[in-house]
C-alpha cells in the first residue's frame, strides 16, 4: 500500500491556527491550573482521608482485629497492660482497614499526610508514640478547595485546616463472652491462653469448669474465634 | 583640533532635553568633572547608543523578556513558572538571579574547541547586535542619520548569523555542528523572503529613511500592507529562533546546538543573543508598520517622549510574540525549508506588488 501525502485544506487550517491562538490567549488570561502551592498551601482534605493513623488506647479492648486484618502485615500487637497495636510504617500502604474494622474506634484517621522519618528502625511507631499526633511545622495560611461541579474550581480561604480529625466514640452493643454449646467443650483452654483480659479460666478435674469473668470480658471475641469446637459465642449484655 | 572645551560645547548643543528633571540636570551641570559625564550621557547621540533605545533599553527587555516569557509559557501550560526568588514579587528578579548565577560560574573551555574563536566569538557577536542601533533613530534622538537607515539595518541584522555558525564550528562538538548547520540553512529560509518584504515597505514608503517613513504613516503600515507585515513577522520567528521555528537551538533535540559547550557567563551572553536580535528586529518591525516613535508628545518628557513611544511599541510586540512559543510545536527543518522557499516567498512576492499598487497610485505621495 503507498503512503500519500496528507492534504489540508486552508481553510481548516486558518481556523485551527485561530484556535490555538484563543485557547493559548484565554489560558494566559484566567489559567485553569490546579498547582496548590503546598508548603504555604494546603488543599482540604476530606474527614476520612487516609493518613498517619492515631490511637486511643482507653477505647481498645485488645481485640487483635487491626492486626489480623492488616494486608501489609504491618500492625504487630505490643504488650502493655495490655495488647496495644503498634505501625510499621515502611510496611503500611495506608489501607486503612485496621481504622475500619476496629469495633471501637480506638484507632483513628488523621489528614497528616506529610511526615517524616530519620530512618527505618524510627518508621516502626510503638503505640506510646501513636497517641499523640507528631510535631507539626505548618507553613500553610491558605486552604484550597477542590469543588468539582462539571468543572473542577479552586476555591482558596484564608483558613487554617485542623488536620486532626475528632472521631466520637461509636455507640456499640456490647457483647460478652458464654458457653452457648458446652457439650462441645474438649477442655483445650485455648481460649484461656488467647483471653488478652484473663476473663477465661479453665479447670480440669473430673469435670471439665470453664467459667467467663462477665465483668472482666470486654467483648473482643478473640476466644470465640479460637475455640475449635465452637463452643463458646457472643451473646449481648 | 578639538579641545575639551569645544567637545564640551558640542556636547552641550545637543543634549536631550527632558523638562522633568531639568533643574537636576541644571543643578549637575554646575558642578565641574560631573558636568562632563552628564553632557555626554546626555549627548543625543550617546544617549541613543548607551541608554534609549540602545544598550539601557537591552537590558531592559533582556529582564523583563526572560521573565515575562518563562512566566507566561508557565500560564499557558498550567504550571507556576519562576516564583521563589523574591517572592512578593512573584520572581520577578528572577533572569537577574540568574545573570549573576552566569557571572559566578565557571567558564570551561573544553580541549577541542579553538580556544580562541570560542572566546572570542560570543563577544565579536556583539557588534553586528548593537551597529544597528546607531541607524534606528527615535524622534530627535539618533546617533547616525542617514537616508538608507532600513537597509542598513537588515544589512548588519544579516551579520548575526555567522557569528553563531562561527560560534558553532569554534564549539568543535557534534550537537553545535547540527545547530550551526540548521542556523545556515534557516538562514537560507527567512533571509530572501524577509529582505523582499521589507524592500516592499521601502518601495511603499519611498525611502529608506527612519524619518520619511514614520513621516508618511497617517495610516500604520501594518494595515496599509498586512501581507508584508505576515512576512516580515514570520521571518522575525525564523530569525530570532522562536519556537516554531526554533530550530538551530532546540533544547529536546541537540540542547540548544550551536550554543551547547558554553557555560558561565559566556553562555550568558550566548543565550541573550536571540532576544537582542529580536528587539532590534522588533524595533525594525514598529518603524515599518507601527508608526515608529509617532504617538502624543508627552510634555514633562520632551525629547523622551518619541523614544518612550518606540521602545513601548517594541517591547508590546516582543511580548506578543513570545506567546507563540507556548502555542506552538516545533517545525522540521525541512519543512521550514520548504515554506521559506514557497509560500513566503510568494506571499513576499505579493506583498512587493502590493506596495508598487500603492505606490503607482500615489497614495502616499
Amino acid at each position: 500500500m503507498k503512503v500519500e501525502k496528507v492534504e489540508f485544506d486552508p481553510i481548516s487550517r486558518i481556523i485551527g491556527h485561530i484556535n490555538a491562538i484563543s485557547v493559548g490567549v484565554k489560558q494566559a488570561i484566567k489559567p485553569e491550573r490546579i498547582t496548590v502551592e503546598y508548603p504555604r498551601e494546603r488543599r482540604k482534605l476530606p474527614d476520612n482521608f487516609r493518613g498517619l493513623i492515631l490511637f486511643e488506647k482507653d477505647r481498645c479492648i485488645s481485640c487483635f482485629r487491626c492486626a489480623f486484618i492488616c494486608p501489609a502485615n504491618a500492625i504487630q500487637m505490643e504488650l502493655y497492660d495490655n495488647y496495644y497495636p503498634s505501625i510499621d510504617y515502611s510496611k503500611c500502604i495506608l489501607c486503612h482497614f485496621c481504622v475500619d474494622s476496629c469495633p471501637t474506634t480506638a484507632l483513628k484517621q488523621t489528614k497528616i499526610h506529610d511526615v517524616a522519618f530519620r530512618d527505618l528502625e524510627e518508621m516502626v511507631v510503638h503505640t506510646d508514640e501513636m497517641i499523640n499526633p507528631p510535631e507539626l511545622v505548618r507553613e500553610d495560611t491558605v486552604t484550597v478547595e477542590y469543588k468539582i461541579n462539571r468543572e473542577l474550581i479552586l476555591e482558596r480561604k484564608k483558613e487554617v485546616e485542623n488536620l486532626i480529625v475528632e472521631v466520637k466514640p461509636v455507640e456499640r452493643i456490647e457483647y460478652h463472652s458464654a458457653c452457648i454449646n458446652p457439650q462441645n467443650c474438649i477442655g483445650c483452654a485455648l481460649c484461656a491462653s488467647v483471653c488478652p483480659a484473663d476473663a477465661i479460666s479453665v479447670e480440669i478435674n473430673e469435670k471439665k469448669v470453664l467459667s467467663i469473668d462477665i465483668n472482666k470480658c470486654t467483648g473482643c471475641g478473640l476466644c470465640v474465634r479460637e475455640c475449635p469446637t465452637n463452643t463458646l459465642g457472643l451473646v449481648k449484655r | 583640533m578639538l579641545g575639551i572645551s569645544e567637545i564640551f560645547e558640542m556636547f552641550k548643543n545637543n543634549m536631550v532635553n527632558i523638562p522633568l528633571i531639568q533643574p537636576i540636570i541644571d543643578a549637575l551641570m554646575n558642578i565641574p568633572l560631573v558636568n562632563y559625564v552628564v553632557a555626554l550621557v546626555l549627548w543625543k547621540p550617546f544617549f541613543a547608543i548607551a541608554i534609549l533605545p540602545g544598550l539601557g533599553g537591552i537590558m531592559l527587555v533582556l529582564l523583563l523578556m526572560v521573565y515575562w516569557e518563562r512566566k507566561l509559557t508557565a500560564r499557558i501550560q498550567w504550571r507556576v513558572g519562576p516564583l521563589e526568588v523574591f517572592r512578593p514579587l512573584r520572581g520577578l528578579i528572577q533572569p537577574m538571579a540568574d545573570g549573576f548565577r552566569y557571572f559566578f560560574q565557571e567558564v570551561i573551555v573544553h580541549v577541542d574547541a579553538h580556544r580562541p574563536y570560542f572566546v572570542q566569538l560570543p563577544i565579536l557577536t556583539f557588534i553586528p547586535v548593537l551597529l544597528p542601533i546607531l541607524f534606528i533613530p527615535a524622534g530627535e534622538i539618533v546617533a547616525i542619520r542617514s537616508p538608507y537607515a532600513i537597509q542598513i539595518i537588515v544589512a548588519l541584522i544579516a551579520l548575526i548569523p555567522i557569528t553563531i555558525i562561527g560560534i558553532g564550528w569554534a564549539s568543535n562538538s557534534r550537537f553545535a555542528y547540527i545547530g550551526s548547520v540548521r542556523e545556515a540553512m534557516m538562514y537560507f529560509a527567512y533571509e530572501v523572503p524577509f529582505v523582499i518584504a521589507v524592500l516592499a515597505m521601502i518601495l511603499m514608503y519611498g525611502s529608506g529613511d527612519p524619518y520619511v517613513i514614520v513621516e508618511k504613516q497617517s495610516v500604520p503600515g501594518i494595515i496599509m500592507n498586512p501581507i508584508a507585515f505576515l512576512v516580515f513577522f514570520i521571518a522575525t520567528l525564523m530569525a530570532t529562533s522562536r519556537l516554531p521555528f526554533e530550530i538551530p537551538e532546540a533544547d529536546q533535540e541537540i540542547a540548544f546546538g550551536p550554543f551547547v559547550e558554553y557555560s558561565g557567563i559566556l553562555f550568558g551572553i550566548v543565550m541573550t543573543l536571540a532576544y537582542e536580535k529580536l528587539y532590534i528586529m522588533c524595533l525594525l518591525m514598529s518603524i515599518l508598520f507601527f508608526g515608529g516613535w509617532s504617538g502624543f508628545a508627552i510634555p514633562l518628557l520632551g525629547d523622551l517622549s518619541p523614544v518612550i513611544w518606540l521602545f513601548v511599541k517594541a517591547v508590546v510586540v516582543m511580548l506578543i510574540v513570545a506567546l507563540t512559543r507556548s502555542i506552538y510545536p516545533r517545525f522540521r527543518l525541512d519543512q521550514a525549508l520548504r515554506m521559506g522557499w514557497t509560500s513566503m516567498l510568494a506571499v513576499s512576492l505579493v506583498s512587493l506588488a502590493v506596495a508598487l499598487a500603492i505606490r503607482l497610485s500615489g497614495w502616499l505621495g
